[in-house]
């Protein structure tokens, strides 16, 4: 590592950056759960109650001020998710890994939202929660990346961990993997 | 359908179970709310007739079988209602058996309604009342006395009775002594209708069809009979019902019976009324909630679509026989789809006659539901008659390229009679005069007729002589003479003009043609070269008049003057018996002094 690099690192961790960060994924699969965790302490919510459209919340992680974009899961808000690709840094995308049903309900979403032309030509980090991995009949975090064709994604880096987005396990490793990951692609450009 | 055959499906695969081994019937699958936390299960019906098997009840969470309840006979139909207002919303699942009800809540029993037996024949009644238990029992007599009797009409005691050996028959008959005879109430088929809301939560009444054609009506809070009414004037075993309507304000019972009759029950009525009857056995019948429209399915292949008042509305025969149909509700569409299904594993899509959709399933299907099921909206639910069951759910993209015009138009058409206008005076006299002689005035009408079409005919005989070809020449060349000199040698020039901007003219030629007493001509025949466009072309011609004094006094001259003293010119063409062009050039007379 170079001394301009150290120096801009430096600079960078003493300068707070503000990124975008988007979170979705279908309706009941903890969004807002999951950002719920992320809250200060006085700002958390004790109720979670279905996302109207979308919320917007802000948190720290490794000194990089993320804002979130809590998206509304519901079937007929999934088509507000693209208008807020084009500013992201990162996506969250929160899967229930106890519906089964509904798997390819999340791949088809995947899919459309890797197809849109804001994505598709953007190395942006992917970051997938297996949720409610206390469910008795969850999945693993492996079958789902399998069931969703995660490995096709080559041109993105992506990471997917198993969470429980009310204890918060699983939680914070995954949001350390995708700060990483922004600011590296920060430091790039 | 070509269009659809080359793009993506609009339903995804969810889940296919091929071992599900699930015996099913139209009607025996719905989902519901069963455990009270909004998130909508599956409940089968698995109907097992073989000995030593157990008709069971299955409710699905997902993909996975979350219950699993034996039922105690066969059972004929199943509902889901809400019975009361307690927190959390829990409705119950009813499921008929023989001639009860059973009920469960959270997938335990929870209650059984027991429908009131039937009074057996007076002659029945009467054979079994006489027999003394204390005095012995003459079997033989009351065998004889009962297979007088039709055996259809006997109450179920009676029948098996007669099917004994005879010496099983006194015990049989000793088991039921103290019991009063009673003809069971069979349950065929059962619907719900809401009692006083639309509301999905709302309490709902469970209605009843019977064997013996009544219909019940029950309360939903202490199961009393809040209606009691029979199917049609005449004997009809009902096996479908469907209610729409709400039962405290108005409502609409259609009950689809096994003589091939549709039977109306509408509020305030304690009979039915038969408003349909097919040709073929009806498969199943659906009410489109949007059009209000009824739709029948028969064994024929057949699927028509009626008012509710019972008028025609189409007809559309289906390439294979029809097992099931299903309302497929898109209200974020607004539209109401009917699925089919088809033997072979074709399940189409209509909207109105029009088919939008089909999916293809590997085995006839036998039961296809379409609604919520856990958080997805839009789910279909198909089981096969090889005991698979398919869970397809419906993209969000799909917008099934519905226009709602197409299925409103001819319903509109046919409803309305067609705009006549009033009876004028005119048209009273030209009908009664119609009356008078009808003989005379279809001839005349026929000869004008004639005429008109004769007149027709030469019109358009002239008109293709006019026009030669495939263009019309006459329009491409323009033609002008000039005639010069004083006589009696005289200087005529042609010219020709090819009018036409990209065509060019060929293969014409000029005649002249004038009185040989008169004039003589140098020459008479031109071949005219290849002219292009918008160019012209001139010939020369000289003329010498015949005008000694010798030939023709100066008497005769005058009157020749005006008619003779002319030069006829032909514009042809080649391979063609007419003239394309044809002018007169009126000669100037000789000035006599020279």
């Amino acid at each position: 590592m170079g001394l301009l690099q150290k120096l801009s690192l430096l600079i960078g961790s003493v300068r707070k950056k503000e990124v975008n960060v988007i979170v979705v994924g279908l309706n009941n699969s903890g969004k807002s759960t999951v950002i719920n965790h992320f809250k200060n302490d006085d700002e958390k919510v004790s109720e979670i109650v279905p996302t109207v459209g979308f919320s917007v919340e802000r948190f720290q992680s490794q000194n990089l001020a993320i804002t979130a974009f809590d998206m509304s899961g519901h079937g007929r808000y999934r088509n507000l998710w693209e208008h807020y690709y084009k500013d992201c840094h990162g996506i969250i995308f929160v899967i229930d890994s106890s519906d089964r049903l509904r798997l390819v309900v999340v791949k088809e979403e995947l899919d459309l939202m890797l197809q849109h032309p804001d994505i598709c030509t953007r190395r942006l980090p992917l970051l997938f929660f297996a949720n409610k991995m206390d469910c008795k009949d969850s999945l693993s975090s492996v079958k789902i990346a399998a069931a969703l064709g995660l490995d096709k994604i080559m041109d993105k880096p992506w990471h997917i961990s198993a969470s429980n987005a009310v204890t918060g396990e699983g939680l914070q490793e995954g949001v350390e993997w995708l700060t990483q990951q922004i600011r590296e692609l920060l430091m790039k450009n | 359908m070509s269009k659809s055959d080359l793009k993506i499906s609009r339903w995804l695969d969810a889940h296919f179970d091929r071992s599900a081994n699930l015996n099913t019937l139209p009607r025996n699958a719905i989902l519901s709310n069963v455990a009270g936390d909004g998130e909508n299960r599956l409940i089968i019906v698995d109907l097992k007739l073989e000995r030593d098997t157990r008709c069971r009840l299955k409710v699905y969470k997902g993909t996975l079988v979350a219950a699993d309840t034996v039922l105690p006979d066969v059972p004929s139909s199943i509902i889901s209602f809400y019975h009361d207002r307690l927190n959390p919303r829990t409705p119950v699942v009813g499921v008929g058996c023989v001639n009860d009800l059973l009920m469960f809540k959270n997938n335990k029993p929870f209650f059984k309604y027991s429908l009131p037996g039937l009074p057996v024949l007076p002659a029945e009644y009467d054979t079994w009342k006489s027999i003394d238990k204390n005095a012995g029992i003459d079997v033989r007599a009351v065998v004889e006395r009962l297979k007088g009797i039709s055996f259809h009409s006997l109450s179920s005691r009676s029948q098996q009775l007669l099917n004994l050996p005879p010496s099983k028959q006194e015990e049989f008959i000793l088991s039921y002594l103290n019991n009063e005879p009673m003809r069971i109430n069979l349950i065929t088929c059962m619907t719900t209708l809401k009692k006083s809301s639309q509301d999905t939560y709302s309490i709902a009444c469970p209605i009843i069809g019977t064997e013996a054609g009544i219909i019940y009506v029950l309360d939903p809070q202490n199961f009393s009979i809040l209606l009691q009414a029979n199917v049609c004037n005449i004997k009809n075993t009902p096996y479908i019902i469907t209610a729409t309507g709400l039962y405290d304000v108005d409502y609409k019972i259609l009950v689809a019976t096994r003589e091939n009759q549709v039977c109306l029950l509408k509020r305030g009525w304690v009979e039915g009324k038969g408003i349909i009857q097919t040709t073929g056995t009806i498969v199943e019948i659906l009410v489109v909630p949007g059009d209000n429209l009824i739709v029948i399915a028969t064994t024929d292949k057949m699927l028509h679509s009626y008012t509710k008042k019972g008028q025609k509305l189409w007809s559309i025969e289906m390439t294979f026989p029809i097992t099931c149909l299903c309302v497929v509700a898109l209200k974020h569409l607004n539209a109401y789809l009917i699925a089919v299904g088809l033997k072979g594993g074709l399940i189409q899509l209509y909207q109105g006659r029009r088919p939008v959709d089909y999916i293809t399933v590997p085995d006839t299907p036998s039961c296809i539901t379409f609604g919520q099921m856990g958080q997805e909206e839009h789910v279909m639910v198909i089981i096969t008659f090889g005991g698979a069951i398919i869970f397809k759910i419906l993209k969000r993209t799909a917008d099934f390229n519905l226009s709602h015009q197409d299925t409103s138009m001819p319903l509109l058409n046919y409803n309305k009679s067609l705009p006549l206008p009033k009876r004028s005076k005119l048209f009273l006299e030209q009908s009664m005069r119609e009356r008078e002689d009808p003989a005379a005035m279809h001839r005349n009408f026929q000869q004008d007729l004639i005429r008109l079409r004769l007149l027709t005919a030469k019109e358009i005989a002239q008109n293709l002589n006019y026009q030669t070809g495939n263009t019309n020449e006459r329009k491409q060349i323009k033609l002008s003479a000039q005639v010069m000199g004083l006589g009696p040698k005289f200087t005529v020039i042609l010219s020709l003009e090819n009018m036409n901007s990209d065509t060019p003219i060929t293969e014409m030629s000029v005649v002249f043609h004038v009185k040989r007493e008169i004039y003589h001509l140098s020459s008479y025949i031109f071949k005219i070269p290849m002219i292009p466009p918008t160019l012209s072309y001139k010939i020369k011609t000289s003329v010498h008049e015949l005008t000694s004094n010798e030939i023709i006094e100066p008497t005769k001259v005058v009157l020749l003057d005006a008619k003779q003293r002319v030069l006829r010119v032909f514009v042809m063409k080649k391979d063609l018996n007419i003239p394309v062009l044809a002018a007169t050039i009126n000669m100037p007379s000789t000035e006599l002094a020279f």
